[in-house]
């Protein structure tokens, strides 16, 4: 019998707060998580919410007020400097010293996690490659680009084949190309057996990149999963369909309609009927078959998916899109200021 | 892991790298202490041998003065970038990694050291040729003093920094204590010249004693209680200053 495979992050009733404005403020208010070697995992959630104060918890930078953090099988409060050998961090604000050039912070870095002076050039060249750093790496890093810089961090924090990545807000203020070319980066790394632990506020990020998510709020995560599993279990497809006919006509459509078990519920306003269905195939031959008895003509249809902010929305009533109290935030600007 | 010695020498290499990088702080590090010894010691040439003024050459009393300055200055600057580097994460990226917080202070103590030898050797090359009387036994021991007062004061500025986080309130720090520290230390007008009140005041002043011991010296008198006790001060002042700083650098985590 083999042990069960160890989590790569495993966290249990994690806590911190921190006084702003006289007040105490809790950032972190009782995660739990468990993240298996080799994926891709992501907090989401709006600014002040709790992430980047989990994360630089996560990465011996922030010690907490409560609750245990183990990462790849070293405790992150009894032994600090032994998870500092297994993680990689890649921080909000890069981190690359700006006045070197790229050679000179990678190999740094190499040599500062025990890496001799051969092999550090070795893995230098190599991660050069990978990252398309080769005409770059001997500029000072203050003549790079947004993506070319990010590039370099990302490099930099796997300098030393780290068991476990961490990224903070990894691809804010880049653009579409490169956020791809980072997603891709990170999907090798994944595939290479690096589990991949990252905070974002986006949504698509969430859902296209992470194989499973934590949903975070308020200090807390209000839902865990797959992004598939999540929209599933929360939200439905929404379709809507523009019709030319008089009222009458979509109110008799609708009333015939609601008695299809597709459906699970549906509004008419100003021509359009809209419907949310738990299985949109069905709803929408439902959708189309009623009108085209009655010989109306559609103008216009369309399918939405469930989005994510569709299950933070069902937990919290708000939008992901413009959370953020600002007392949340004055607790997330504290954390700054404290770290 | 590598140890304390390697790390301290990748981070100092790193920090000399920045400063020759950066051609203008070498002009201003050896041009301003030349230009102290052109501008102000001809002023004091008319005091010299005039009450209360220690006897000699002017240049003898000043010499000391200016490279206690000189340390002071080379060490003081160190928590600008500091702050620059916690702006731009740099520190923050280093305190993930299994860096010792101690080396990451010393390789920025070490190249302040270089910046005050550097142009301290300056100053006693144009002193000489102006008159300044060299005794090389004191003046090894001077060396080592001062690069003891830099490392004191660069392991201070570096603490600061990362307390304070703030250029502005760096910059009233340092600034607000420049002036009573290098005046009560008596480094370019003697205190034997103020009233007592004012000799009182720089006995409070840990400078103070590296300022008479630094006098002592130059002057070649090695085996002194004013030089033993200068070495014993500012050695404590540095040590403290080193543990503070590698707490500062420490964080929020050990």
């Amino acid at each position: 019998m083999s042990a069960p495979p160890m989590p790569a992050v495993q966290v249990t009733g994690l806590r911190k707060s921190f006084r702003a404005a006289g007040a105490a403020v809790e950032a972190v208010s009782g995660i739990d998580l468990s993240v298996p070697a080799g994926e891709i995992f992501g907090l989401l959630g709006p600014n002040g919410a709790g992430k980047s104060t989990t994360l630089r918890i996560l990465t011996t930078l922030l010690r907490a007020d409560a609750g245990s953090a183990v990462i790849a099988g070293a405790d992150v409060f009894r032994a600090p400097a032994q998870v500092r050998r297994r993680i990689g961090y890649v921080g909000q604000l890069g981190g690359a010293d700006k006045e070197a050039t790229g050679n000179e912070n990678l190999l740094l870095a190499g040599r500062l996690y025990g890496l001799s002076a051969v092999d550090a050039a070795r893995r230098c060249a190599e991660l050069r490659a990978v990252f398309d750093l080769e005409a770059l790496a001997g500029r000072p890093v203050r003549t790079y680009s947004g993506g070319q810089r990010r590039r370099l961090e990302v490099a930099l924090g796997i300098m030393h084949r780290p068991r476990v990545l961490f990224l903070d807000e990894p691809t804010t203020g880049l653009d579409p190309q490169n956020r791809a070319n980072l997603w891709e980066q990170l999907r090798l790394l994944r595939d290479g057996g690096t589990t991949v632990f990252l905070t974002t506020h986006y949504l698509d990020e969430a859902d296209q990149l992470c194989d499973r998510v934590a949903i975070v709020d308020h200090g807390r995560v209000i839902a865990l999963g797959s992004p598939d599993e999540l929209k599933q279990r929360y939200s439905a497809d929404t379709i809507a369909v523009t019709a030319e006919a008089s009222p009458a006509v979509l109110d008799a459509v609708a009333r015939e309609l609601a008695g299809d078990p597709a459906v699970s519920s549906l509004a008419v306003e100003h021509g359009t009927i809209r419907v949310t269905a738990t299985d949109a195939t069905r709803a929408m031959a439902a959708v189309f078959c009623a009108l085209s008895r009655r010989e109306v003509p559609t103008r216009a249809a369309s399918v939405a998916r469930p989005s994510l902010d569709d299950v933070f929305l069902r937990e919290t009533g708000r939008s992901l899109r413009d959370a953020g109290s600002p007392a949340a935030i004055a607790g997330a600007a504290a954390a700054e200021v404290a770290a | 892991m590598t140890g304390l010695a390697v790390q301290s020498g990748l981070f100092f290499r790193r920090k000399l790298l920045e400063t020759l990088r950066q051609p203008v702080w070498i002009i201003t590090g050896l041009i301003t202490p030349v230009l102290y010894l052109a501008l102000f010691a001809p002023l004091l040439r008319s005091l010299a041998g005039g009450p209360a003024f220690p006897p000699g050459h002017v240049l003898d009393v000043f010499v000391p003065g200016i490279l206690v300055l000189i340390a002071f200055g080379a060490g003081m600057g160190a928590g600008w970038p500091v702050i620059w580097e916690l702006e731009s994460g740099v520190i923050e990226r280093l305190r993930v990694t299994p860096a010792s917080r101690l080396a990451l202070l010393l390789g920025t103590v070490l190249r302040d050291i270089v910046m005050f030898l550097v142009p301290g050797l300056v100053v006693i090359a144009v002193g000489a040729a102006f008159g300044y009387h060299v005794h090389w036994g004191g003046l090894a021991l001077l060396f080592l003093l001062l690069a003891l007062l830099t490392a004191a004061c660069s392991a201070t500025s570096s603490a600061l920094g990362l307390k304070l986080r703030q250029i502005g309130s760096l910059a009233a720090v340092v600034t607000g204590a420049q002036l009573p520290l290098t005046l009560l230390a008596g480094i370019l007008l003697p205190l034997s010249l103020g009233p007592a009140w004012l000799r009182v005041l720089g006995h409070l002043n840990p400078m103070y004693y590296a300022v008479q011991a630094a006098r002592s010296l130059a002057a070649g008198s090695v085996a002194t209680g004013t030089v033993g006790l200068g070495f014993l001060v500012t050695g404590v002042v540095a040590a403290l200053a080193v543990w503070w700083g590698t707490r500062a650098y420490q964080g929020a985590m050990s």
